[in-house]
């Protein structure tokens, strides 16, 4: 801190156009959204103020239910997906067999510098069932019988979307892993060998423990990044076939621009909002939870 | 590293070697599936539909660039323009973000003052909200105050969303400096604001570079807000304008994909030219965010 303060009216004059703006963009709608949750409206002039009815059938609406569990589904896949793998990769890379580790980091995280509706799609045509990728390599290896519309498969579509999500953030945190193991003496991982520790006993017993910090943030940016899917998802498939990949994002903005129905809508972003909040902040009470003996 | 061969078995040589080969294969698989698409889009851009249709994965048999040249020429494909707009869009964003961050940052780094426990709190909780609760409330709210459909309208948002990490980032780097040299600076004169811009500014140029390239990714990259904010085609970015494109052609490939190098084209360069510095950056941002 400053000794010599300076006056009222200065720091006044730096900070108030961004924090009116911020408060413009972030806290008058989420007001705003609060406010219309409590009115029948269909974005025309007229407004009627029909109390809780919007959050009691949010309650009951199965379509909302069944989104908010595709994006745990997303959360769930891509944990084990992206985090996982990526401490998988991050252990071989440290390996001292492989080479050109300098282009698998360069390679590796460029899907994630790309905009997700171009990965979208990249991966709309990859999957396109008569000039698709996939359906090519299925051909090439005798197995016509397999290809197939796969984006119309509404038990596969979950799968289908969460894998673009998955190839594009692997080395994303590959990367954010990678810098912390840079951090781990050498002569710690060396005598683990000596003792006779395997591979995977080296990276569960030795590496994970010593880059537990740097894993929570990437399970909670993983969280974080699954709980607000719209971007692929609203190029690949829009939701469909029949909400079968409709997460919670791409509901609300049906309901409230392809339906027009925006008091509905207005109380969906609420109940995103609640929901987000509780499972973010709950995955970073965990995380706290779980760097705090460092502290100690 | 050096080879401890010596000594090894030959079972063991043999067995580090298969070790040696799966493990590089595992990571060169990776590798080239995360480039691939982009040389695939590349070469097929290349061809013509009918080529293209007949066999999706064979090289171009008559490469020639009749896809871009239909794109770049041709405004009603509205390309050109959203690169435009991309471009205004990101690098005013990215300018505010930076300027606005560093301000609040070492404000709330340095200077003791009512309210800044609310300020602290307020962006805190930026960063926490959903950021889709917000899609269509913010639509609303732009609407009747006649800020949708505007050659600025994006900013507001991107520039809001930016402001914690900026923030953040700013504060956490501004603490580590020690106030020595701004109480030197007061001492010989200096004023508060000059202090700020000819001192503190020049030290803080890493953590704002951090700060811009973050910014950079995430306002080029941006969608959900553009599609609900933006509805006049002349004002669409990149990311819209891809939407509309692909709608409007699903069906030649050839030509998205020359549609998409081209959009695409900036950030791969960028990346491509810079990607030690975009990597540390973005790294940075995350953690520390």
């Amino acid at each position: 801190m400053l000794s010599k303060r300076p006056k009222a009216s200065t720091i006044i004059a730096y900070l108030a156009i961004p924090l009116l703006l911020y408060i413009f963009a972030v806290f008058i709608p989420l007001v705003t959204s609060l406010f219309y949750s409590f009115f029948e409206w269909k974005g025309g002039p007229n407004k009627t103020f029909i109390g809780v009815t919007n959050y009691k059938t949010l309650l009951n609406d199965d379509v909302f239910w069944l989104s908010f569990g595709h994006n745990i589904y997303l959360v769930l896949i891509c944990l084990i997906g992206q985090v996982g793998l990526a401490f998988i990769f991050v252990m071989i890379i440290n390996t001292r067999f492989v080479r050109l580790k300098g282009v698998h980091r360069t390679f590796g995280f460029f899907p994630s510098t790309v905009s997700a509706v171009s990965i979208g799609f990249i991966w709309t045509m990859i999957y396109d069932s008569r000039r698709g990728m996939l359906n090519w390599a299925l051909t090439q290896m005798g197995m016509e019988d397999k290809t197939q519309v796969w984006l119309n498969n509404s038990e596969l579509v979950m799968t289908l979307v969460s894998i673009p999500l998955i190839w594009q953030y692997i080395g994303y945190y590959m990367i954010i892993l990678l810098s912390a193991t840079s951090a781990i003496d050498k002569e710690i991982l060396e005598s683990a060998e000596l003792d006779g520790a395997s591979s995977f006993q080296k990276a569960i017993h030795v590496v994970l423990p010593m880059i537990k910090n740097t894993v929570a943030v990437c399970i909670v940016l993983c969280v974080s990044g699954n709980m607000k899917a719209f971007d692929n998802i609203y190029v690949m498939t829009s939701g469909g076939p029949h909400n079968a990949s409709m997460v919670m994002a791409m509901y609300g903005y049906q309901i409230s621009f392809a339906q027009q129905n925006m008091g509905y809508g207005s109380a969906i972003s609420v109940g995103i909002f609640v929901l987000g909040i509780a499972v973010v902040g709950g995955m970073q009470l965990i995380q706290r939870w779980i760097s705090r003996d460092e502290v100690g | 590293m050096i080879e401890k061969g010596y000594g090894l078995t030959r079972g063991k040589k043999i067995r580090n070697g298969i070790t040696s080969v799966v493990l590089n294969l595992i990571m060169l698989i990776f590798s080239l599936s995360c480039i691939f698409p982009l040389v695939w889009m590349f070469y097929s851009s290349l061809k013509i539909k009918r080529e293209f249709n007949a066999d999706v994965m064979s090289l171009p048999s008559n490469p020639t660039f009749s896809n871009y040249q239909k794109i770049l020429t041709n405004t009603d494909y509205h390309i050109g323009e959203s690169i435009m707009n991309s471009v205004r869009t990101t690098v005013i964003s990215v300018l505010l973000i930076v300027a606005f961050g560093f301000i609040i940052g070492y404000f709330l780094a340095r200077v003791k003052f009512k309210g800044s426990k609310i300020i602290w709190i307020m962006l805190l909780m930026g960063m926490l909200i959903p950021i889709h609760s917000l899609l269509v409330p913010i639509y609303v709210v732009f609407n009747q105050t006649k800020l949708s459909n505007q050659w600025f309208t994006l900013m507001i948002p991107y520039v809001a969303f930016g402001m914690p990490i900026a923030v953040f980032l700013v504060q956490g780097f501004v603490k580590e400096v020690p106030t020595a040299l701004e109480e030197a600076a007061s001492i010989d004169g200096c004023s508060f604001s000059g202090t700020l811009f000819r001192v503190i500014l020049p030290i803080c140029r890493p953590v704002l570079i951090t700060v811009a390239i973050l910014q950079t990714f995430s306002c080029w990259n941006e969608f959900s807000f553009a599609l609900v904010l933006i509805k006049e085609t002349r004002l669409q970015t990149v990311p819209l304008a891809m939407t509309q494109f692909t709608g409007q052609f699903s069906s030649d490939y050839p030509k998205i994909m020359a549609a998409m190098l081209i959009t695409m084209a900036p950030i791969v360069v960028l990346y491509f030219a810079f990607s030690k510095h975009i990597i540390k950056g973005m790294v940075a941002g995350a953690v520390k965010g």
